[in-house]
């Protein structure tokens, strides 16, 4: 991370704008028991409380750590119930990284969070069916087979 | 524009800045070897 991704020009304006990095050694007490690190890197996602939304472990380039941040920001917006923030960030996340493994989780967090803001199930299919036809062999789209039903 | 990412080292400090900045936290664990 720290010799490619790190480096990368649109890594360090996207953590500029959206977050407060810390970096910490892997046996840093009390986090690394507090967060029960067991292997590095381990990146977390927390709000401004300390409270983890979103976790990675094991290299990512920067073409996929922008979109796993950007979905962590939209965990922790869509985890309080700042629906509209949530759907911000995770459309911007699928306009800009569609192609990337963050993508289908994105996709089925949309629906969810549009469900959530407007309780109708339609987003929920349209979810369903977006992943069917983009992302067919997603786990994601395994986990939204149920929603084909709505 | 910054060419490199500022890191923090104390986490209370972090939590105090990401309240005031209205930003969320990202904590890296890394291993230097």
């Amino acid at each position: 991370m720290g010799a490619v991704t790190y480096p990368n020009e649109r890594v360090v304006e996207f953590i500029k704008r959206h977050m407060v990095p810390i970096q910490v050694l892997f046996d840093s007490q009390p986090l690394a028991t507090n967060f029960n690190i067991q292997w590095t890197p381990t990146v977390i996602t927390l709000d401004e409380e300390g409270k983890e939304h979103h976790r990675t472990i094991g290299f990512l380039s920067p073409e996929e750590f922008i979109p796993s941040l950007m979905l962590g920001v939209a965990k922790c917006h869509f985890d309080r119930e700042r629906f509209s923030e949530a759907i911000a960030m995770i459309e911007e996340t699928l306009k800009d990284y569609p192609k990337s493994d963050a993508a289908p989780e994105a996709v089925y967090m949309q629906g969810v969070a549009l469900y959530k803001s407007t309780h109708s199930a339609e987003p929920l299919k349209e979810a369903y069916k977006r992943l069917q036809s983009e992302y067919p062999s997603s786990e994601w789209a395994k986990r939204a087979q149920p929603y084909r039903l709505l | 524009m910054e060419k490199t990412i500022k890191w923090e080292k104390d986490f209370d400090r972090v939590l105090t800045l990401a309240r005031a900045e209205k930003k969320m936290v990202l904590l890296d664990f890394f291993n230097p070897l």
